[in-house]
């Protein structure tokens, strides 16, 4: 054995924490290749959402359960930033590295599936996080939005973005050209979530298709976090959490499953 | 003793049907230096994706120094150093993060990291290049950084495909000589390549894989007797040595 041999973890390994952390550090380290496209962006979107929501339109549509349009608006807002920020993260980091073949140096280290999607989840977390309390803060900063709890913020910001990394793995992991990694945020992501309750109440649409709302899961997103900055809900807020949470289990045992087969991963 | 590779009845059949690999099956001795040779698409490259990870196994078994590398495959992972035939690195990060990254995959803590980093750039001259992303060096120094990279966990068996594609003479002879070196340091060393030259120079045995099976095996020299190993080669590929073709021709 030699001297690197020797230092390397003992043969039954438990978890491989550098390997973990470096998975982390690389992906960080791509991310701040592109540092506007990942958080510039989304805090400009949010402050041209205000400006309009807040100073054009918003003056002339009356209050929400008390609010002022713009603070019922904001939370959805910043979801919507969460979704697509995880979204995009997890997918595009699986799919380059699959693109590049880079995946590979994964592939042939002594790393666990469960690592492999844990490193991956965390820069998408930590991506999410970043991107929503920038848009929190830039909101309190105009008197925007309010942060009635942070706890709960914090667990829709992170249960929502694992959920979106997971879906955006499952892409990354399913699509062979670039066309395939944007369609579920096409034909999914975008329309479910603007028909989720960012702009409008439930009580708002006509009771004919209330149950459209009740139904996706995207409004319970975004109820959830409306809830956590001015307090304002629709729906109980311990069932949006479990279905969230039922999903988290479900798509994460999924992930699992394609890692242990190498669908997408191995040849 | 435990051989250092054990390959039994290995199969791999792609997606699609396609049979790269069948009923394979070899042996590598611990300190050996394993020359791999074969036809383009023979099955060189499945088997080593078989072996390291970056391809499943159809059926058979794979064992790295008697561990079984599908089932213990974090333990056989840590004994075996990949430099593939293809640059599968991103392209947009420096030699030395390139390196540093794979010692971290590998569980290497940070200063056992930055010595083997430092010692490799070293070993392999990168230091004018060592901040220099890879889509920036030349064909030559990106198939040092994949060796490097290959070697930073210092592994016991180090599986080099093709390891010397598109290199220059200095670079040619002077990574044969770094490859003896590991080799009398008592690496094992498996080797494929399409230079005959190189694999008489380097190796001590010599395997022979056409059509996914291996077609001849044995000790060098075995191979080197009668018209050498380029007319062993064509003999176990089944192609025609030049001057038997040129007499057909004439």
């Amino acid at each position: 054995m030699t001297d690197i041999a020797a230092h390397l973890p003992a043969k039954r390994m438990g978890i491989n924490w550098i390997g973990l952390w470096t998975i982390i550090r690389r992906e960080m380290s791509r991310l701040m290749r592109v540092p506007t496209q990942a958080f510039i962006a989304p805090w400009i979107s949010a402050l041209m959402f205000i400006f309009v929501f807040g100073y054009v339109v918003g003056t002339r549509i009356s209050t929400i359960g008390g609010h002022r349009y713009i603070q019922f608006v904001l939370p959805g807002i910043l979801m919507l930033n969460i979704i697509n920020a995880s979204f995009l993260q997890a997918s595009s980091q699986i799919y380059f590295q699959r693109f590049m073949r880079y995946i590979e140096e994964a592939l042939v280290a002594p790393l666990s599936y469960v690592e492999m999607i844990v490193g991956l989840l965390a820069m998408t977390v930590v991506r999410s996080v970043v991107t929503g309390i920038g848009i929190l803060l830039i909101g309190m900063a105009f008197g925007a939005t309010a942060l009635s709890n942070f706890a709960e913020f914090l667990f829709w910001i992170v249960a929502v973005s694992v959920i979106f990394g997971l879906l955006g793995i499952i892409i990354g992991l399913w699509a062979k050209n670039f066309e395939q990694l944007t369609m579920l945020n096409i034909f999914f992501i975008t329309p479910l979530s603007f028909v989720g309750g960012v702009f409008n109440t439930v009580k708002m649409l006509p009771p004919m298709v209330r149950w459209i709302a009740w139904g996706n899961p995207f409004f319970y997103f975004i109820n959830g976090i409306r809830h956590s900055m001015i307090g304002f809900t629709e729906a109980p807020e311990l069932l949006g959490a479990g279905l969230t949470i039922l999903m988290g289990v479900i798509l994460s045992l999924l992930v699992w499953r394609l890692f242990a087969i190498g669908y997408g991963l191995r040849e | 003793m435990t051989p250092a590779v054990l390959i039994s009845d290995l199969c791999k059949t792609y997606r699609g049907g396609t049979v790269a690999v069948k009923d394979l099956s070899m042996r590598i001795e611990p300190g050996d230096f394993f020359g791999f040779l074969g036809p383009n698409g023979a099955g060189k490259s499945t088997t080593i994706h078989c072996m390291t990870g970056i391809a499943e196994p159809t059926s058979g078994k794979i064992e790295i120094f008697g561990i079984d590398a599908v089932k213990d495959y974090r333990e056989a992972r840590r004994l075996v150093g990949l430099s593939p035939q293809e640059f599968n690195v991103d392209v947009f990060a420096t030699t030395t993060q390139i390196i540093d990254w794979m010692g971290g995959y590998f569980g290497m803590d940070s200063a056992l990291r930055k010595r083997r980093v430092d010692e490799l750039i070293e070993r392999f001259e990168l230091g004018p290049h060592a901040n220099k992303r890879f889509r920036e060096l030349s064909g030559g120094l990106k198939r040092r950084v994949i060796l490097a990279r290959a070697l930073v966990h210092d592994p016991e068996l180090l599986i080099l495909d093709e390891p010397t594609a598109g290199v220059d003479v200095e670079l040619r002879r002077d990574l044969w000589r770094y490859l003896q070196e590991l080799n009398r340091d008592g690496k094992t060393i498996l080797l494929t390549s399409h230079y005959l030259e190189e694999v008489e120079r380097l190796c001590r045995t010599i395997a022979i894989i056409d059509g996914g099976k291996i077609v001849r095996e044995g000790p060098k020299e075995d191979f080197l007797r009668g018209d050498g190993l380029e007319a062993a080669y064509l003999a176990a590929t089944g192609a025609e040595p030049d001057h038997i073709a040129a007499g057909a021709a004439a």
